[in-house]
Parts: structure tokens; sequence; C-alpha cells
């Protein structure tokens, strides 16, 4: 192939970008998996609304910087409000009912954002600070996406950080690990939760307003998303982040070299991989043996 | 005085309107009937899975498509191949696709299951979308609808929307009575029982794999038919056949339509394609509609549609199925 070096080292970052990005949609969605044992299919309509509304947002505020700030707070709000209103009233109906009622969720979503945005893909203008292109040495490279990364990193510290560190966190992991015993030891296990599926939803949005001005947003894009997400979380294994956070990056990598060296099979090879998870070890590569 | 025998009485009348269809409508209704009996049978083969063996599958569009495009390809490359037996290979397509594809994926449950099935639907989506020259890709097929020969009948045209109806509703019903009886088998009530508690149907005797395997083949042998009478229906086969939003149409059908009842699936078919017709006339955003109808029936009335037409059943939450559909 006629990549360079600097080639090569570009692909990586661009893989490294949606990887990241990739990972802060999933890690919400693994948590609330470990914790309650639902696959919250609605979860990636979090990160389109995330993209659509800072679109709006930052139209009508005028600062990207702003939209950043207030948009994952309403969708985190609006993530409470399904867990709290709805999906708590479907306890009683098992595993089955609260997957549907969040399959609900993301198909009115995805009608939703059609209804209101158009189906014309739409895009947000990076802000001017990070408009451009960086060079350094022979490389040249968008400083967005640069910014991607940091941000996204700096995220990922602070998750780390809140989830070891604190009493909070502590909790949190004891719950994905076993929530009636946390619930017993007097652990507020309901509020505890509606808290994570808050935040997971927030984190979904503010990936959804940092990737709104690198790639453009159609109302597919939480379907597309929720496809990877999915992919991510059966090979990092069910409820574990440090698994997810490596398959992120995996699939990030994969489909940015993927669509270089097989574009034709870099689909068919994604789904290929998740079905040989499935069954070789459907604890995932990266997750503990049960 | 006697209790007039309300039920039968209902059943003769629909049936004759089910046959006297074609006469009472207008062309256009009529072929809002065919969708309504394709997906019928889609929703019932789905529903073998979901509300009889207690998996859920997201990726049933595999053996739809399958059976789609089964069928487009020996209509382009075989023209003189017999109608009926072109839909037999759909469905024998259908069929030994889902042998394969459930061989893997009856192993897992849950939501395992789901992301499994959904995987192997994604696949072969992708087979489907860049094998540009045997599929065509996402532009599709167009195939002409070929002329159905029957012995003693002779040649009958299938551009007679009247006939077209007429064979749809006799494969189709097949179809539902041969699920139906299938599930009055012994293997069928082996398919509940490892539903209602796979462990205990294994202490009794049952292989559990296979009986979930047996399922799984015949939900993709009913979809595949399905499929094959879609193509031939639509007389084009595209990606739309076999991509993810072909997959959720059966979980808001029998959601819809009721899970617990076996003729739930078709009232849900029913119910959503006509609801289509006639709220899409009026907005285009008749899904977002339909998606509450569908949270509002999850939250509140687990039995579905056809609970109001079959009272023992009720409205109630359906608690036996807490077990089936586990997330671990």
């Amino acid at each position: 192939m006629g990549l360079g070096f600097e080639g090569y080292v570009v692909q990586v970052v661009h893989g490294l970008v949606y990887g990241m990005l990739l990972f802060l949609v999933a890690s919400g969605l693994t948590l609330v998996f470990g914790m309650m044992g639902v696959l919250n299919m609605a979860h990636a309509s979090f990160y389109m609304l995330g993209a659509y509304v800072a679109y709006t947002l930052s139209a009508f505020l005028g600062s990207f910087w702003l939209s950043l700030l207030i948009c994952p707070l309403l969708v985190g709000l609006l993530g409470v409000v399904i867990e709290r209103f709805f999906l708590r009233k479907a306890y009683g109906g098992g595993h089955s009912s609260q997957l549907l009622l969040t399959f609900g969720f993301f198909f009115i979503f995805g009608e939703l954002v059609r209804l209101i945005w158009g189906g014309a893909p739409l895009s947000v203008p990076a802000p001017a600070i990070l408009a451009g292109d960086i060079q350094i040495g022979r490389l040249t490279y968008p400083v967005y996406r640069l910014f991607i990364l940091l941000f996204s990193m700096l995220v990922l510290a602070g998750m780390v950080l809140l989830l070891t560190k604190t009493r909070i966190g502590i909790i949190i992991r004891a719950a994905v690990t076993d929530a009636d015993m946390v619930g017993v030891l007097g652990a507020n296990v309901p509020v505890v939760l509606m808290s994570v599926f808050g935040a997971g939803a927030a984190l979904a949005a503010l990936a959804g307003v940092i990737a709104a001005p690198f790639s453009s947003m159609y109302p597919n894009m939480g379907a597309d998303a929720l496809l990877d997400c999915f992919v991510v979380i059966v090979l990092g294994g069910f409820g574990s982040l440090y698994g997810a956070f490596i398959a992120s990056l995996m699939i990030g990598e994969l489909q940015s070299f993927g669509i270089l060296w097989i574009p034709r099979l870099a689909l068919v090879f994604q789904f290929l991989l998740m079905a040989v998870v499935l069954i070789v070890r459907p604890t995932g590569l990266f997750g503990e043996k049960e | 005085m006697k209790r007039l025998p309300v039920r039968p009485i209902a059943w003769v009348l629909f049936a004759a309107f089910l046959v006297l269809l074609p006469y009472l409508f207008r062309e256009i209704r009529v072929h809002i009937a065919i969708e309504v009996l394709i997906y019928a049978l889609f929703a019932v083969s789905f529903n073998l899975l979901f509300g009889y063996t207690g998996l859920l599958p997201f990726g049933h569009a595999g053996f739809f498509g399958v059976g789609a495009y089964g069928a487009a390809l020996i209509i382009s490359h075989f023209p003189g191949m017999p109608l009926l037996a072109t839909l037999l290979i759909s469905t024998v397509a259908g069929f030994v696709a889902a042998i394969v594809i459930g061989a893997v994926c009856v192993r897992l449950s849950g939501a395992y299951f789901a992301l499994i099935s959904l995987s192997f639907q994604m696949f072969l989506f992708a087979i489907a979308y860049e094998w540009r020259s045997v599929t065509n890709g996402d532009d599709g097929m167009s195939i002409a609808r070929p002329d159905l020969y029957l012995p003693f009948l002779g040649k009958i045209s299938l551009q007679n929307f009247s006939n077209l109806y007429y064979l749809t509703i006799i494969l189709v019903a097949l179809g539902i009575l041969g699920c139906y009886l299938f599930l009055k088998t012994p293997l069928g009530n082996a398919i509940i029982c490892v539903r209602e508690k796979d462990v205990r149907a294994s202490f009794l005797g049952y292989n559990v794999f296979r009986v979930k395997l047996t399922a799984f083949a015949a939900a993709g042998l009913m979809a595949g038919l399905a499929g094959g009478l879609y193509a031939i229906y639509q007389e084009v086969v595209a990606t739309t056949c076999i991509d993810n939003n072909m997959s959720m149409i059966p979980v808001l059908m029998v959601v819809i339509g009721g899970s617990s009842y076996f003729l739930g699936p078709v009232l849900g078919a029913a119910f959503y394609v006509v609801f289509q017709d006639w709220f899409s006339s009026m907005t285009g955003y008749w899904m977002i509609v339909m998606g509450g109808i569908f949270i509002v029936i999850i939250l509140y009335a687990q039995g579905g549609l056809v609970s109001l037409f079959a009272p023992e059943k009720g409205w109630r939450w359906r608690k036996e199925h807490e077990s089936d559909i586990e997330g671990a």
C-alpha cells in the first residue's frame, strides 16, 4: 500500500479517536448491564441526541463550549427520567420487558430526531480555536481530532478516579458485581442505579457533542453506534469497563485500517468477530470468567 | 335459552370475509391484505422463538432475507422454475440457514442470544450489501413475478391481484397451521417445557439443545417462506429485506399483538400494516405513535392487543417469562 510511516500514524490516530468516542458511549452501556443485567438499547440514542441537541444549542447560544456543558446535562436528565419512570416500572416484568422497553425508546428517539431535525445529514462547525490543521514534523493532522483524543482521555481519567478513589465509585463497582448484596449492606441501590443510568446517558451525549463537528450526524447514527457498542461490550465482556476500553480501541483501529485494506470485508469481519467471541468466550475477551 | 355460539360464528364470518376480500375492496386494499399475510407468517415464526421458546432473536430478518434472496436468485437465473418450487427453495434455504446459525445461537440465552442472532443477521446483511455481482448490493434485484401453473387449472396469472392474494393466503394459512400443529406435537410441548425451565426439561430427559434448535429451524423455515412470498409480491429484493429494521418489525408486531396467544402475532401484523397505511397518509411519523403504543403495552398490558379478544388471557403482567430471558 502507498502509505508511508506518516500515513500509518495518521490512521492509528484516526482509530484511537473513534475508539475513545466509542468507549465514552459503551462505558455507560456496560456499567448499566453489569448492575441490572439490562442491555439498554436506547443508550446509543443518547449519543445521537447529544449530537443533535448540540447542533441546535450551539446555533442558539452561539457557543460550542456552552453546549458541551449543557447538552450532557439535558440528556443525562432524560436518562434519569427514563430509568425512574419507565424502566423501574418494568422490573417486575423481567429482563425481557426491560430490554424491549429500551428498544421502544431507541425506536422513538430515532423517529423523533427524523421529525425534528429531518433526514438530511447535519454538522456543527468546530470552534474557531480548534479549526484547521496542526503541523507536527512532517505530519499534518486536524486539530479537532486531537482535541477529541485529549478530551476523551481526560474524561476517562476522571472516570477512573471516580470509580476507584471515591466511595460512590466503590459502591458502583460493587453493585456491578452483586447489586443485591450491596443493597443488603445498606447502599441505596435504586438511587445508585438511577445515577449511573443518568451519568451513562450524559457520557454518551458528551461523546455525541464532541463527535458532532468531526462526523456529520444523521438519524441512523444511533443505530450505527449501537451496533458498534454491542460489538464492544461483547468483545470486552459484559459489565467489564476495562474490557470495554480495550475493545473500543480495537474496534476503532479495526475500522480505521479495515476501511483502508479490506473495505468490503471490514463490516463482515466485525460481526464475524462478535459471533466467534460469543461462541468461544461468551464472557468476552477480557471479561472475568464466571 | 341456549347461548349463541358467538366464537364459532365469528370465526366463520371472518373466514368468509377473508375469502371474499378481493371482491369487497379496491386493489390497493388487497395489496395491504397481502402484506399483512406475509408479515403475519413472519411474526408467527418469530413468536415460535420469542413466545414459545423464550428466546428473543434480534436478527430474525436474516432468514426472511435468505428466503427473499433465494427466490430472487432462482427467478433471475432459472426463469423456467415453477413458482411453487421456487417458494419451496426459499423455505428450504431459510431452514438450512437456521440450522447452521441456530446450532451456534441456541447455546446462548438472554441478551447473549439476542446479540448473537443480531450479529449473524448483520453478517448476512453485509454479504448481501457487499457482494454486488450476485445481489446487486443496496440497489436490489428486480425480478418479474412468474405465473403459476397448476395441474387441471393451467396457467394462473399472478399479475391479477386477487390471484396473488389467494396464493398468498393459502400458503400463509398452511404455514401458520403448520406452526400450530407443530406446537401441538410432543416436540412442541417439549419446547414450552424448555421455556419454562430448561434445567428441569433436561432432567426429564429432553436434549435441550436439540429442542431449541428444532424451534429455531422451524422459525427459520417459516421466515424463509415469508421472505420468498415477499420477493414475489414486491418483485424487488434489496438489502431492506435483511437489514436490522426488518428484524425489528416482528419484535414490534409480536409485542403489540401479544406473544402469549398463538394468533397474537397475526393480529399484531395486521395492526402494524393497517396502522402504517392509515397513519402514514396523515403523517410520515407514524413510527413515533407506534413506538408509544409499544411502550404502553410493555408497561401496562403485556398480553398485547389480542387479550382484548381473549379475555381468559387477561391484561396482565406476563410473570411466567421472568426467568426466560435473562441478562446473564
